[in-house]
């Protein structure tokens, strides 16, 4: 779609074929996969324009090797791939032929230069001059119907009432429209909307996913405290060093601990993490790929890059070095994910705070000499290690005894346990002597008083978040200090090679990547930091870059999460950059004004109609010739037909509504099929439902609502006949449209201005009369509600 | 179409005879997953050296990392070996009926996976990864290879009634693929055997409302629709409550086996209470196979946990292992009988897949511990030849010495045969163009009729 569209844009012979715009596209598209910086090596690069010059010989494309093989309709190259289009051909023939000159102002990837704004001071100014070089125009202004229920359904995720459209419609004052947008901007509904974007960005779930999916029952916090930062419009700033330190820089705010819910929002492998002994290979391989999640949330997440390409090897296509992989993997390599303590008082905050460091320090001491024990081994304890788990196999297997003869073999496999657990006990009690005993015990009696200290403190609070404060569970145990962290050969943890400093990305210039911190807290702190200076260009860019995304159904980047070689350039560069320092400087990174800004243009609120002129300019309205119409994503098509019913519950935060019948067993039970639709919570907004990673509710998936351990910049968009069969049969559709005929009585203009937001014309009203008379009003509810002008938003 | 061309997806529509980018050898695809990790050396990799160093203490010659225990003493296969076909393949009593089929089997002894771990190594003989978020093999064909049957979903799972196998559904998810790709979970045998499918009983829904609900339906679709050119979405979502509507109509006819004959009944064992349940899907497999559905997979296990209910026979292999291949062995042979009888078994691929295999060793006195280093996998028809072993565990059938193959390896050449080039099925994901073979996968030809 890309590069079609570059080539849409590209005024033919007007002006010289640009390098930047036009060439290194087609080859970053068609070569580069195979032919990428070769850091000196022999093999061919396409990588960069110095590349190219033995390849080139400006001005005769004849006589130029790269020319050779890329021309006509069956060229050599690119090998195994489709030939250059016709026009690809054509444009870098003009270029060689017009001097293949470099017009890159800087020879880095756009998205590492520096910010640098154009001549306009709006939106709509870039835009417009973007538009007047194709001779188009923005749309006429949309209607104040459909504005509402686009914007209600942009800044809340919800329908708007048929009050409120009328009330809008009739408002005389001529800047009824800044009113809408302020209104809807104070309400809470605003941060629920804006939340779940930024959930699936971070890929947030209410369980572990893997084998075993337990709950996580205390995920919750991070998912109320991100509605909580988007209505209280928490600077961006703020916000995102929260998320990555909250706990570091502001230890008496529980709600900045809450937000380090974000260093834990993705996966967790319970069973590598428990169940796997202390030491063994797999067991690092579970922590190192844990902290390749973090890694790759975190830098995807506030840097639009793809950092954990570089896992294996150097990234094949963006400057990022392994060494640079690493280096992130050791900002987060004193932390797991685990339940955290913090509370409400903050100077409750700080003495937990206090008292948790003490035991953290004891820990330290006291952990080698538990794990001598633990690891105590000579040849006649691992055959009494053998016997008991031998025992605890055929107990487990035997289970609840059926049969006398179960019941003595339990007995007799019982005392047998006992008996060898009490001779090993032996067996290590010599092994390790008295004097190491005594220090466990006294360290021990040290590590009490903590514990009776803390608990004399307030109960706190717990939030799921990437910590070190959690005591061991089995084989799950914290960081008593951040973990070496090697550069591994091909990724693989058999195979370790430097040891590295936590650092970040070098590649973005003028912002120090190399942290000279060892404590694991002040780690994360100086990243957060590296993060949010204002000389990290990727971090303004891509939040812009995701917040227009989301008003408009595309970025002006449209690979919000990947700023490099392989993600999209930016439609519009001058307005991004602008955008960014407008953002950055000027609103001092307010998600509201931010929103202010682009709701207000006249490119957002023009009408979504088609034009057959301007299509055939611009077939993917990159330049916003018109609003694009957008589908309901799962959770508003959820949401906004419970609001249509008037059975929406409004109730905001805590724990997540179990919309399934759940069974604790060894691996939990998530079971969709056995909740009733009228069950308590389930009419609550869907961001409060627990979100389940191995089993995902089958409906909403239908409906394209991402896998939560997918990092989800961007939804996918599908129409297919299983979707059909989930809007028409699923029960909560069908209960849904029965409150809805409820509500309405036989009012069927109100059903439809409820559903669609519009009254129906006598012709519509009259069809619909004799399906309701005939199948009653819940049969044309069920109906409404499946239409394609209740999914669509013009 | 177009977004699939520059993905560097196949360009393909989603019609009847489709392109691929070579011709291919197999239309479709039926797996058979058993979850737990079934045993190779109490199968089909036998090892006389087991028998003879039976009960001694076991020396590999090196240290060895358990998932659970120390290693126990050399143990042999509480089964006997019996001589199978033409070939002569050695099967375990354990699976008389398939090993009567060994002369149309390529069996794989030499497999490996990078975690020792039921989900992680779930995860990759599923989608080629060992974490979360990837696409399945069968979603991958989905999208490379689309329908043969527009009323019919492309991609089916049947899990084991017992319950979910580790991850749970994400084994046959879409992952990054658009949601149309990931499989349609069939519960054969059930009162919903597909969610949705139909409205439930005892709502306000009736035969009439519904008929004359969608010809409405469509018409106000079509209305809103005309007023809005130049959406192609808005045709494609009408176009959709069409197919559903076929969907409806297809679906109950395939899982229908009242008609199959008394023959062919006995052959799966349907009415035996033991087999009863394998039976039914193999056969519904069968149908699938036969209307077009690509890729199917049936499992056999579900979740960890007591009573055993997988493979996972930590504690007593006898018992558990025992249990789940008397039911699976009739079903699994009449699926690939009655595949030759209808001249389906050339271009249908079956496999055999398990996320590792289990020591040669003891674990406690009845069990085995996990082993990822080396396990077997089979296939049959579709383009394999029939009667071959490849590569080799060593003298313990503890590691894979001879030829050793990831599940790369099987995915390649599982598309191969199917008329795709596993490095041009891409799909950009966060910046990589992913593959189901990440940047591995050798297609093993040797294999190959």
């Amino acid at each position: 779609m890309k590069w079609l569209l570059l080539i849409a844009v590209i005024p033919l012979a007007a002006q010289p074929v640009s390098f930047e715009r036009t060439v290194q596209p087609i080859l970053n598209a068609k070569c580069i996969a195979c032919h990428p910086a070769t850091n000196g090596a022999a093999e061919v690069s396409l990588a960069s324009f110095g590349d190219l010059k033995n390849l080139i010989i400006p001005g005769k494309p004849e006589d130029s090797p790269l020319w050779h093989v890329l021309r006509g309709p069956k060229p050599r190259m690119p090998k195994g791939g489709s030939p250059l289009t016709v026009e690809q051909q054509r444009a870098i023939e003009t270029w060689i032929v017009e001097g293949a000159k470099d017009d890159s102002k800087d020879s880095r990837w756009w998205s590492l230069r520096p910010l640098q704004a154009g001549p306009h001071r709006s939106i709509d100014a870039y835009l417009r001059a973007a538009l007047q070089k194709q001779s188009l125009t923005f749309s006429a202004t949309a209607s104040r119907r459909v504005r509402i229920r686009r914007l209600t359904f942009d800044l809340h995720g919800l329908p708007p009432t048929p009050e409120e459209i009328s009330s809008f419609e009739r408002d005389p004052r001529p800047d009824a429209y800044t009113h809408l947008v302020d209104r809807l901007l104070a309400s809470p509904r605003y941060g629920e909307r804006w939340a779940r974007h930024w959930l699936d960005i971070v890929h947030y779930g209410d369980s572990h996913g893997y084998d075993k999916d337990k709950p996580r029952t205390n995920a919750w916090p991070y998912r109320d405290a991100v509605i909580r930062a988007f209505n209280q419009d928490l600077p961006y700033k703020d916000f995102v060093e929260r998320q990555l330190a909250g706990d570091v820089l502001h230890p008496s705010d529980p709600h900045a601990i809450e937000l380090t819910g974000f260093l834990a929002a993705g996966p967790w492998d319970f069973v590598g993490h428990q169940e796997l002994k202390e030491g063994t290979m797999e067991k690092n391989q579970t922590r190192s790929l844990d902290r390749d999640d973090m890694v790759a949330t975190a830098v995807s997440t506030f840097s639009s890059m793809t950092a954990h390409c570089a896992r294996c090897h150097d990234h094949k296509f963006d400057p990022i070095p392994q060494e640079d992989y690493y280096r992130l993997q050791a900002v987060f390599a004193g932390i797991d994910r685990a339940d955290r303590p913090y509370d409400e008082d903050p100077a409750i905050a700080i003495q937990r705070r206090d008292l948790l460091q003490d035991r953290l320090a004891l820990q330290r001491r006291i952990q080698p000499l538990l794990d001598k024990v633990e690891f105590a081994s000579t040849p006649e304890i691992v055959v009494l290690d053998d016997r008991i788990q031998d025992a605890s196999l055929l107990l487990a297997h035997l289970g609840t005894p059926k049969t006398p003869g179960q019941q003595a073999d339990k007995q007799r496999l019982e005392a047998r346990r006992t008996a060898d657990r009490a001779a090993r006990q032996q067996l290590v009690d010599a092994l390790i002597g008295a004097t190491t005993y005594n220090q466990i015990e006294a360290l021990k009696l040290e590590i009490k008083q903590l514990d009776d200290r803390l608990a004399a403190l307030p109960k706190p609070k717990l939030v799921y978040a990437g910590t070190s404060f959690f005591n061991r569970i089995g084989n799950f145990r914290p960081a008593l200090a951040a973990r070496p962290v090697h550069v591994l050969d091909r990724g693989s943890v058999t195979a370790p090679r430097q040891q590295v400093s936590p650092g970040a990305l070098r590649a973005v210039n003028g912002v120090d990547a190399s942290f000279a911190a060892v404590e694991e807290g002040a780690r994360r702190a100086a990243f957060a930091r590296w993060v949010v200076n204002p000389g990290n260009v990727l971090t303004w860019r891509s939040i812009v870059n995701r917040v227009w995304h989301y008003h408009f159904g595309a970025g002006l980047v449209d690979s919000p999460s990947d700023f490099g070689r392989m993600g999209s350039q930016p439609s519009h560069p001058e307005l991004l950059d602008w955008l960014a320092l407008w953002f950055r400087d000027e609103a001092k990174g307010s998600f509201k004004q931010l929103h202010r800004l682009i709701v207000m243009s006249q490119a957002y609120q023009q009408d979504s109609k088609y034009n057959d002129h301007a299509a055939r300019i611009d077939a993917d309205n990159r330049l916003l010739w018109r609003m694009n119409r957008t589908k309901l994503d799962a959770e508003s098509i959820r949401d906004a037909a419970l609001a249509a019913s008037g059975k929406l519950d409004l109730s905001m935060g805590g724990p997540g509504v179990r919309m399934f019948w759940f069974k604790d067993d060894h691996s939990p039970i998530y079971d969709y099929a056995r909740f009733e639709p009228s069950s308590a919570g389930a009419y609550r907004r869907s961001i409060y439902r627990f979100i389940v990673r191995s089993v995902p509710d089958p409906f909403l998936e239908r409906l394209d609502c991402p896998d939560p351990s997918v990092l989800t910049p961007k939804r996918s968009t599908t129409l297919t006949a299983i979707q059909a069969l989930a809007m028409w049969n699923n029960p909560f559709m069908l209960h849904t449209a029965s409150q809805l005929a409820a509500r309405v009585g036989g009012n069927i203009q109100l059903a439809a201005q409820l559903v669609f937001g519009r009254e129906l014309s006598a012709t519509e009203l009259q069809l619909y009369r004799q399906y309701a008379d005939s199948h009653g009003m819940a049969n044309l509810c069920r109906l409404l509600l499946n239409a394609n002008e209740f999914l669509f938003v013009d | 179409m177009l977004r699939r061309e520059l993905l560097g997806g196949l360009a393909l529509t989603h019609l009847l005879g489709a392109a691929t980018h070579h011709p291919a050898k197999a239309k479709r695809v039926i797996q058979v997953f058993l979850s737990g990790a079934a045993s190779q050396c109490d199968t089909f990799d036998y090892k006389p050296l087991l028998i003879r160093k039976a009960g001694e203490k076991w020396d590999p010659g090196e240290k060895v990392e358990l998932f659970q225990s120390n290693p126990g003493v050399v143990m042999p296969s509480p089964w006997g070996w019996k001589r199978y076909g033409q070939c002569g393949k050695w099967v375990s009593d354990l699976f008389p009926k398939v090993g009567a089929c060994a002369d149309d089997i390529t069996f794989i002894h030499s497999m490996m996976s990078k975690s020792n771990v039921h989900g992680p190594a779930t995860f990759m003989q599923n989608t080629g990864f060992i974490l979360p978020g990837f696409p399945s093999a069968g979603a991958w064909v989905s999208y490379g290879l689309g329908s043969l049957n527009e009323n019919l979903p492309v991609f089916v799972v049947m899990p084991d009634p017992r319950g979910m196998p580790p991850n749970g559904p994400a084994n046959w998810g879409g992952g990054f693929l658009p949601a149309a790709h990931q499989a349609t979970m069939v519960k054969v045998g059930t009162q919903t055997p597909i969610a949705d499918l139909d409205p439930p009983q005892g709502t306000y829904v009736t035969p009439r409302s519904e008929s004359d609900g969608l010809a409405l339906l469509q018409r106000i679709n079509r209305d809103h629709q005309s007023a809005r050119p130049g959406d192609t979405r808005l045709e494609a979502r009408i176009a959709s409550y069409e197919m559903a509507a076929r969907l409806q109509l297809s679906a109950p006819e395939v899982l229908s086996i009242e008609g199959e004959s008394a023959a062919t009944r006995k052959l799966y064992g349907l009415d035996d209470p033991r087999t009863s349940d394998l039976a039914r899907r193999c056969l519904v497999a069968r149908r699938m196979a036969e209307r077009g559905i690509r890729f199917v997979q049936i499992w056999s296990g579900a979740d960890n946990g007591f009573p055993r209910r997988n493979w996972d026979s930590h504690e007593n292999l006898k018992a558990d292992h025992g249990m789940l291949a008397n039911e699976l062995d009739g079903p699994l042979a009449a699926l690939l009988i009655d595949l030759k009888a209808r001249g389906m078994f050339e271009d249908t691929i079956v496999c055999w897949t398990t996320e590792f295999g289990r020591m040669p060793c003891s674990q406690g006195s009845l069990g085995r511990d996990h082993n990822p280093a080396g396990f077997t996998t089979w296939f049959a028809g579709g383009g394999f030849q029939g009667g071959v072993s490849y590569g080799a565990t060593d003298e313990w059938s503890y590691k894979a010495v001879e030829k050793p193959v990831y599940c790369y390896d099987l995915h390649a050449t599982l598309l191969h045969l199917l008329g795709i080039d596993h490095k041009r099925l891409t799909y950009r994901n966060n910046g990589i163009d992913r593959r189901l073979t990440d940047v591995h996968g050798e297609v093993i030809r040797e294999i190959l009729a």
